[in-house]
């Protein structure tokens, strides 16, 4: 027993130094905190057995080891409070990086455009009066300044007239192709009413800012109707809207930068009227245009005949590009587009004004982050930020949605020789053939 | 003396049905192989897709090694066009644009070759306005014949592109005009464009739809100017195969033919040409039932194939007004020349 309590003495005594331990984290707290700026002073822990062999030289090693781990350990620390710091800076940066376009919906007048664009919402997309929702589209650029009543009268008084006409023409009013072509007469020639001497001119093309660039109300129903003048864009709308009144069957049609009307007689044959000239066109008229790819019809997005739903669509086009371009780009062009293009998947307009509103939305967050998106050496510079990869991805994908449904764009030059050719001799002689084959379905369906 | 005579004949008869069955096993051998790859994507190859198409009807006497030599030799000098030509093209997909270029290049441009410090002038493919539907011998429809005398025609000369853009690792999606086959690529700078290599120019759409025989329906259902992806081609492959046995046996019970035609179609529903081949196949063996009700039950049914096909677009386009529109390309290149497409037209 002695022997054992002898043998321990050792470990007792042993215990009795203190011997310098390596750091723990709770220690390097300690030392952080006193210490900083001046690693050098730092307390040294007494050492309880320099009272009895003074400083070893092993311990004052140590001592420093110690304190060169500490010093690194501090510095550690430090590096990393600096590094925390900086991305806490870098993510107050971020977060002030505005990653949606500004809402416009204080400016003044846009409520009209969020007013019609609800009442647009709760509409039947098998049945829906064309007039109403043409007239509330162009109303909230106009900031509800047009009378409605007053437009009702017109289009009712041009209804009756037209129908009056074809009694006095002894045209079937029940025959669809007579309808049809009374309008298309009413649209290209002088018509005057025997009964009460009512006169009518028919509706100029006007070339002056045709696509409204200028003047957003050029491509206006209402614009047509104050000065029987009109463009690609009013003269179709005003055709079904009259269409509608008279309840005749007619379809609206695309064509690249242009619209025109399409329909059909008893036989299922299709015919097209080019308003702005006043003249039926063949098919191969608007395919030599040259801008016309084969994808596009394909994917039906040109010279196919609208249905009611897929029409309500343009219309919410035409809303959008109203707001536009009277107010710029937010989130409700965007709302309007995915709209259209739930009723019109393939409705190669809405799909543009959506990859716009992408494209102008990612220049938006560009300029925040100090990038010209032009310039692809600098576009590399986001690609430590998800959020604008992200928006560049989908200002791609859009685009390229617009490319894949077959768009390609027509130069306005283009445009304008393509319609112009219209009036080339063998145009004419086409458009005649056509008038008097047409001539001939209407007298057959008068025997009828 | 009769006996002799008699087994000699016997022997001659019998060796004749052998050669006609040989012959006939060629087509189901070549029916197979191009089955195949409908049902096995892997086993793909314009190439041997084609040539086996060629060797049935050249009764396995086409001389592979000789076409793989010259193959070979094109896809090598695509290769040094590739290496040492600059291509004015800065978009991503470079790499793919300049395979076509130089395959393009290949089929329509005169190239010098240096050889052992010679220059040799290396000839490109010219059009053969001789039997382009291929009436006189099927044979002038081929790439062998192609390969041959470097003249084809609107069926050959797009093939071997295919073929060529498929040696060199990327791919060209064949499309249909009336009477016609000609090249479409899809690239990031142009989007789809066409290429033409009877004239080796590089049309827009609207050359195709003024041939007058595109209706609109045509074009949006797919009939004509549809990109076609490789099934489709295949499917284009099989009609030459039953077209072939047709002008190899032509009193056939149409078995065969039909075989094919469905196969096609089932792959290719708007393929006007198996459409009308099954259409007229079928007329020729109803012709031949005596019983009334069954023949009017049968040609009702027939009418309706025929309905169907001018449904979706199809026009006839008589042969002559065909030459007339291919040359059209050339006299008013102007008007349907592709003019955004200045990276590899010729000045």
């Amino acid at each position: 027993m002695k022997t054992i309590f002898f043998l321990l003495i050792p470990i007792f005594t042993f215990s009795q130094v203190k011997m310098p331990t390596t750091p723990q984290p709770t220690q390097f707290q300690h030392y952080g905190n006193q210490g900083l700026g001046n690693p050098n002073n730092i307390n040294v822990v007494p050492n309880p057995m320099n009272i009895l062999n003074g400083t070893d030289e092993i311990q004052k090693k140590q001592q420093l080891q110690n304190q060169q781990i500490i010093r690194e350990v501090e510095q550690n620390e430090k590096q990393r409070i600096e590094t925390l710091n900086q991305i806490k800076r870098d993510i107050n940066e971020i977060d002030q990086t505005n990653y949606n376009l500004p809402s416009l919906a204080n400016g003044k007048g846009t409520e009209y455009y969020r007013n019609v664009y609800d009442k647009m919402l709760t509409l039947n997309v098998e049945n829906y009066s064309v007039k109403d929702v043409n007239f509330e589209i162009e109303n909230a650029y106009l900031e509800n300044a047009q009378d409605k009543l007053e437009f009702d009268k017109i289009i009712k008084n041009s209804g009756d007239f037209i129908i009056a006409k074809m009694k006095e023409l002894k045209y079937d009013t029940e025959s669809n192709v007579a309808k049809n072509y009374m309008l298309f007469q009413f649209f290209s020639e002088n018509l005057n009413l025997k009964a009460n001497g009512l006169k009518h001119t028919p509706f100029k093309y006007d070339f002056v800012d045709y696509m409204g660039q200028k003047d957003w109300s050029k491509m206006f129903v209402s614009k047509l109707l104050k000065t029987k003048t009109g463009q690609c864009h009013s003269m179709p709308l005003l055709y079904l809207i009259l269409a509608e009144q008279i309840q005749a069957e007619a379809f609206l049609s695309f064509s690249p930068s242009h619209s025109f009307i399409k329909f059909k007689d008893k036989n299922g044959k299709w015919y097209n009227i080019e308003l702005t000239n006043g003249m039926f066109t063949a098919s191969s008229f608007m395919i030599n245009s040259g801008y016309i790819k084969a994808e596009a019809l394909q994917n039906h997005i040109y010279l196919q005949n609208l249905s009611k739903q897929e029409l309500l669509s343009a219309f919410y086009v035409d809303l959008a590009n109203g707001y536009i371009h009277k107010f710029g780009y937010d989130d409700f062009v965007e709302k309007i587009a995915n709209k259209a293009l739930e009723l019109y998947p393939k409705n190669v307009n809405a799909q543009m004004i959506k990859a716009n509103y992408s494209g102008v939305r990612f220049e938006f967050v560009a300029k925040q982050l100090g990038i010209n998106p032009m310039d692809n050496k600098q576009l590399q510079t986001i690609k430590d930020n998800p959020n604008a990869i992200a928006l560049l991805q989908q200002a791609n994908e859009e685009g390229k949605k617009v490319e894949q449904l077959g768009f390609t764009f027509m130069p306005q030059e283009a445009y304008e020789s393509w319609l112009g050719s219209l009036k080339e001799a063998k145009r004419k002689q086409e458009n005649e053939t056509l008038n008097l084959q047409f001539k001939a379905t209407v007298k057959k369906t008068l025997k009828n | 003396m009769r006996k002799s005579i008699f087994t000699v004949l016997l022997i001659l008869f019998s060796k004749f049905c052998a050669t006609a069955q040989n012959q006939e096993k060629l087509f189901e051998q070549s029916y197979a192989l191009l089955n195949n790859m409908l049902v096995d994507e892997n086993s793909y190859s314009f190439k041997k897709a084609v040539f086996s198409v060629e060797n049935a009807y050249l009764d396995d006497k086409l001389d592979t090694l000789n076409i793989n030599k010259q193959l070979n030799f094109l896809t090598n000098l695509s290769n040094s066009l590739i290496k040492d030509r600059f291509l004015a093209y800065l978009e991503k997909d470079k790499p793919t644009v300049n395979k076509w270029a130089s395959v393009y290049q290949i089929m329509c441009d005169t190239i010098p070759i240096n050889y052992n410090d010679k220059i040799y002038q290396y000839s490109p493919f010219g059009y053969d306005f001789n039997d382009v539907f291929g009436h006189t011998t099927r044979e002038n429809l081929f790439v062998s014949k192609l390969l041959e005398t470097h003249k084809g025609n609107c069926h050959s000369l797009p093939y071997l592109y295919k073929i060529l853009c498929e040696e060199l690792g990327t791919t060209a999606n064949l499309a249909l005009a009336p009477n016609h086959v000609y090249i479409k690529h899809n690239s990031i700078k142009d989007g789809w464009y066409n290429t033409e290599l009877t004239s080796g120019i590089f049309p827009i759409d609207a050359w195709v739809m003024a041939s007058g025989y595109v209706h609109l329906d045509a074009i949006s259902n797919g009939v004509y100017m549809k990109a076609l992806n490789n099934r489709e081609s295949i499917a284009l492959v099989l009609i030459d195969l039953a077209d072939n046995y047709n002008a190899k046996f032509p009193n056939n019970d149409g078995t065969f033919v039909l075989k094919c035609c469905e196969t096609a179609i089932k792959e290719y529903p708007q393929f006007a040409s198996a459409l009308i081949l099954k259409a007229e196949t079928r007329f020729k063996q109803i012709k031949k039932i005596e019983n009334e009700t069954i023949f009017n039950q049968q040609f009702k049914e027939l009418e309706k194939q025929y309905a169907h096909i001018h449904e979706i677009g199809y026009r006839n386009m008589p042969e002559n007004m065909y030459l007339e529109w291919l040359i059209s390309l050339k006299t008013e290149r102007n008007k349907y020349e592709n003019k955004k497409l200045n990276t590899f037209s010729k000045k």
